[in-house]
């Protein structure tokens, strides 16, 4: 039994980290969005702010590239189920000798890499618009409409597999009843076969928005001139760090919580229900089972929810008086090691002067790399003021690590990225 | 009202599988007739191909007299009860009832007053709300029954619909069946492999194996009289002894067989000459100890004791032992296994046929 | 024939106005949406860059020269081969690989715990919040990787703090971050189908190998591993896929020095604008992928049908 023990405690030390591992950068992220640093981060905590909430509500090119999302993921959801609808029927009507290869060819593109869909995609739509002569304006060249057949590529394969398990519990038999009953076929599909399929279609267009909503790689080449939000999220995680996307984040995980915690408590709901109607229906059955055993998801997801509404709320509470009064100390502080790094700085140069002055008469000094000013030249922050317009230049040394942002990995790539 | 169904010479077949040959047959208007087989004999096939989800590849179905060719399922006069029922899951007892006038372009009120009066008919007044999963399985049948007969069918197919209840509620519902069919006095063509059920609820039977009809009869001839070696020993129990004609005559056969030579009655319909290899079928109840017009010596195996019967199994030349079912007096002795009795059987209660398939234990 | 004879079952069977709905979504599926683009794309890919007024002019001729490109580089390189782009397509698969058998082992055992030690409300609720990370954009799955191993992350925060090291550790830069994020993404479409295989498991079945005697990791190693082979293997193609072919997570969380080979068909759209080039960089990483995972379905014995459900 101690070799039991032993296994039980390393599988605990095993599921706290990959928990941790799981939950760790989203938690980290989400506080970030509450700190009102500039640089998303934890540690050191400044002030509790909701200004970047603020921020990403203001920001044009995110609201733009939300409704351009939208607008692709309800068209690909459009397009899709049908899509994944047909397939998923085609499958159950196709021929054993062609269903593998049939089934090979509407699978792969959820196994081909996304890029190579965009790319095949936007090549084949430019070739046929060269080919029939189509002008640039047109449908064939359209950044949307590429996009939307580009991801439906794949997409609707995932429709399908929705469909196929959902149809895997349906009998055939029943189509045949219905046409034996004297439906024609349209009615055998519309009245039996649709009805039973109606969860999956839910799911399925469900699945098929997230899906469209942030892809990526597909979009990033099947939209050359229109942006989604995933492509300015990327370009601005690429081009400079900032907590308002902490924000964002903050606002889809609490959306993804929420829908999940609806979803479930629905389902137990149903499940529930099912169950009373059974029990009441025939007399021999079973009562209900109690809903004990399953209080603790709806509780951990309500705790969940709770925290995040309150840090929400008491960010924008604190904000509306504290924040100020707090960011103006730390400003303060900031100003006082600023002023005593430069004070040192120039005494350092005034000896340094000095000693040029004996030596000759020397090039004048380039502090840029060592100096504690060279933060100033640090795009990142002139990316994240570049929006706020601060009365005062944020003070270059950070109080950790005065020296930190000159080893930055961000600096330079910023720098590389931008030859 | 009712309608006459005629097959002629249809045979189906799937590539190279042949699932039903040869079948011609007349079923008059009214009656209860019933296909008795065991799986995979082609049963199931010959309904869908009367229903109309199967085309014959070659041979004729009509109803009331017109060709069915080309005539799609939801044409033809006639409604199917499948062997899983098929109710839909999705929708009300009163909706499933009704759903062939729904498909009409029938009003909703009119559905609604059609659907209550055909659940009074199989007694689940007031009950037209529920969901299927919340029925009972004998109650599942009979709105699957009301389903099929609100289409106001000429014909009603049965696919095995009894053989997922258990078997109180079968036998149950084996007169309640035929309740409804006397009551609609509609032709019911009845499906199944349970010789029970065929026997106590049909008009006739038709005996099929391997895609063939065999014979076709009221329940007690075919009982009675067996034309087929297969009819013999699927319907019933029968002991099938093996042998040689040696003489025919006047309705009998004399048949060599391993435990001594024996006489029984011909079947008119089955043609035997001497020399030929036969069976001789022999009911366990025709079998008694120490009398009839054949007799012979053979040593005791077992005895199994049911209560009111007694089965006493007696080695034989073949692995299969010979069986003798005795009504249990009260006064008769254990028989004692190894000991020889002199058993014997009447002539005219032993049948014998032409060699052939025997039906799989 | 039988092509005529299943034509005449369809539609039959769906009537001519459903039977040629299905028919046509299912083919402008089959063939406007997937097989024709990917024969335009390999089509381009033996092209020349040209402007669309030269296409069928005498210039538009099929060449090799972009693959010849991505072997030996441009005639300026002095190398025997184009180390660097060769380079980048090789790392980029290793590093897949190496993605993948590291999700394949911290998966495996959280699947297994879901599947059959976990209790109903539990269960659920690792399910549920397996999924919750799931659903957070991919983009921003990185920035939070980003967060983290930043020069000012938490970790080096907490790592300088406790004092186990003074400078801050370049993560981004030795490409720790960019593995760790990959790992991440693609972690549920590990667990999945592990988790549905191991499930499906019959439990008598390891009661019955725990009452013989086996001990814990035999149990594992003979009965459930070979059983949940193709949830197995269906995990580790759907991750290798995903990592090879991952754009977001390389650009955010790659170093500056290393390019992930999706990097470079990027740039060969977006910055150097050499279409056809970019198409045959493209093909190439479709058929190696390809390649790959069929090699890993020999290896594990497993037919792709019993791999995508």
């Amino acid at each position: 039994m101690t070799s039991r023990g032993v296994m039980k405690f390393f599988f605990g030390i095993y599921a706290v980290m990959f928990f941790g591992y799981l939950f760790g950068p989203l938690i980290i992220m989400s506080i970030s969005a509450f700190n009102s640093s500039s640089y998303p981060r934890v540690t050191p905590w400044e002030c509790l702010t909701g200004e970047w909430f603020v921020k990403l509500a203001n920001d044009a090119r995110l609201v733009e590239g939300l409704q351009n999302s939208f607008l692709i993921g309800i068209c690909v959801v459009l397009v899709a189920v049908p899509l994944g609808l047909a397939g998923a029927i085609m499958l159950t009507q196709i021929g054993n000798r062609v269903r593998s290869f049939y089934y090979t060819v509407v699978i792969c593109p959820i196994l081909v890499p996304g890029v190579v869909l965009g790319i095949s995609t936007l090549i084949f739509w430019r070739r046929l618009g060269n080919m029939v002569g189509a002008e640039d304006g047109s449908l064939l060249f359209n950044d949307i409409f590429l996009t939307v057949l580009g991801q439906a590529t794949f997409i609707s394969a995932y429709c399908m597999l929705v469909f196929i398990a959902r149809l895997q519990r349906f009998d055939p038999v029943q189509e045949e009843a219905a046409l034996d009953l004297g439906a024609t076929n349209v009615q055998a599909f519309t009245k039996v076969l649709l009805p039973f399929l109606k969860p999956a279609m839910g799911s399925a267009a469900v699945l098929a928005f997230l899906a469209s909503f942030e892809n990526y790689n597909t979009t990033v080449f099947t939209s050359q001139a229109t942006s989604t939000l995933t492509m300015v999220l990327a370009s601005k995680v690429r081009y400079g760090i900032d907590p308002s996307i902490s924000a964002l984040a903050v606002i889809i995980i609490g959306l993804t919580l929420a829908g999940a915690i609806i979803y479930e408590v629905l389902r137990r709901r149903e499940a529930r229900i099912a169950a009373q109607r059974l029990a009441d229906g025939l007399p021999g059955g079973k009562p209900a089972p109690k809903p004990g055993f399953g209080a603790l998801p709806q509780m951990a997801g309500i705790m969940i929810l709770l925290v995040v509404v309150a840090g929400v709320a008491t960010t924008v509470v604190a904000s509306g008086y504290n924040a100020e009064a707090c960011k103006a100390e730390i400003m303060q502080e900031k100003l006082r090691i600023q002023e005593k790094f430069a004070e040192e700085q120039r005494k350092l140069r005034e000896e340094r002067m000095k000693q040029q002055q004996n030596e000759a008469p020397a090039a004048p000094a380039q502090p840029k790399a060592a100096s504690p000013f060279g933060n100033v030249f640090d795009p990142n922050n002139l990316g994240s003021q570049s929006g706020t317009a601060k009365p005062e230049p944020e003070a270059p040394a950070k109080p950790a690590s005065p020296f930190g942002n000159v080893f930055d990995p961000n600096n330079l790539k910023q720098q590389s990225g931008e030859q | 009202m009712s309608a006459d169904v005629k097959l002629d010479d249809v045979w189906v077949s799937f590539g190279d599988f042949v699932a039903v040959r040869e079948a011609s047959l007349t079923i008059q208007g009214g009656e209860f007739f019933s296909f008795l087989g065991p799986s995979g004999c082609g049963k199931t096939t010959l309904l869908r191909t009367i229903s109309g989800f199967q085309d014959p590849t070659r041979g004729r179905v009509s109803i009331e007299g017109h060709d069915m060719a080309g005539i799609g399922p939801n044409k033809r006069p006639t409604a199917l009860i499948f062997q899983n029922l098929a109710l839909f899951p999705l929708m009300t007892v009163a909706e499933n009832i009704a759903f062939s006038l729904e498909v009409r372009g029938v009003g909703k009120a009119e559905r609604r007053k059609r659907a209550d009066e055909l659940l009074e008919l199989i007694a689940l007044s007031g009950q037209g709300d529920k969901k299927i999963s919340e029925l009972s399985g004998g109650q599942k049948q009979r709105v699957a029954i009301a389903r099929a007969l609100a289409v106001e069918p000429k014909v009603l197919l049965l696919d095995e619909p009894l053989s997922a209840l258990d078997l109180k509620l079968r036998q149950h519902m084996r007169s309640e069946l035929r309740a409804i069919q006397q009551r609609v006095g509609i032709t019911f063509i009845y499906i199944t492999h349970d010789q029970g059920e065929a026997l106590t609820m049909s008009d006739r039977v038709a005996v099929m194996s391997d895609g063939v009809i065999q014979q076709i009869g009221d329940s007690k001839d075919i009982y009675d009289h067996p034309e087929t070696a297969f009819v013999a020993s699927f319907v019933g129990e029968n002991n099938a002894l093996p042998g040689k004609v040696t003489e025919v005559a006047d309705g009998y056969a004399r048949i060599e067989t391993g435990l001594g030579t024996f006489r029984g009655r011909t079947s008119g319909n089955a043609a035997l000459s001497p020399g030929e290899k036969a069976f001789i079928f022999i009911r366990p109840e025709a079998m008694q100890l120490g009398g009839g017009d054949n007799r012979f010596r053979a040593t005791v195996l077992t005895e199994e004791f049911e209560g009111n019967m007694r089965h006493i199994m007696f080695r034989t030349v073949t692995d299969k032992p010979l069986r003798m079912s005795l009504i249990n007096d009260g006064r008769s002795a254990t028989e004692i296994s190894g000991i020889e009795e002199e058993v014997g059987f009447d002539a005219n209660l032993a049948v014998v046929l032409p060699h052939g398939p025997l039906a799989a234990e | 024939m039988l092509l005529v004879n299943y034509f005449r079952w369809f539609f039959t069977k769906n009537g001519l106005v459903l039977g040629s709905i299905l028919m046509g979504a299912v083919a402008f599926w089959c063939i406007v949406m997937i097989i024709l683009p990917q024969m335009f794309m390999l089509d381009y890919s033996f092209r020349l860059n040209l402007a669309p007024h030269e296409y069928g002019t005498a210039k538009d001729v099929l060449t090799l020269e972009n693959y010849e490109y991505l072997l030996y580089g441009s005639s300026a390189n002095t190398d025997s081969f184009n180390f660097q782009d060769l380079g980048v397509f090789w790392r980029t698969i290793v590093a897949a690989l190496f993605v993948t058998a590291f999700d394949l082992a911290i998966c495996y055992p959280i699947a297994f715990y879901m599947a059959k030690v976990a209790q109903g409300g539990l269960s659920r609720l690792l399910v549920l919040s397996l999924i919750v990370p799931y659903w957070v954009n991919e983009i921003l799955r990185a920035f939070a990787f980003r967060i983290i191993f930043g020069a000012s992350g938490i970790i080096n925060e907490t790592g300088m703090d406790l004092g186990l090291w003074d400078q801050p550790i370049d993560f981004i830069r030795a490409d720790v971050a960019l593995y760790a994020g990959l790992s991440y993404a693609y972690i549920l479409l590990m667990i999945f189908p592990i988790y549905n295989a191991i499930e499906s498991l019959d439990t008598n079945q390891l009661e019955a190998a725990r009452d013989l005697g086996s001990p814990w990791w035999r149990i594992h190693w003979r009965v459930i591993i070979p059983y949940a082979k193709p949830g197995i293997t269906s995990g580790c193609t759907m991750v290798f896929m995903l990592t090879a072919g991952a754009l977001a997570a390389p650009q955010i969380l790659g170093g500056p020095s290393s390019l992930w080979f999706t990097q470079r068909v990027y740039e060969l759209f977006n910055k150097a604008i050499h279409w056809p080039r970019g198409s045959a960089y493209a093909f190439v990483l479709l058929v190696a992928c390809i390649v790959i995972v069929l090699l890993l379905m020999r290896l594990f014995k497993v037919r792709l049908g019993e791999i995508a459900r």
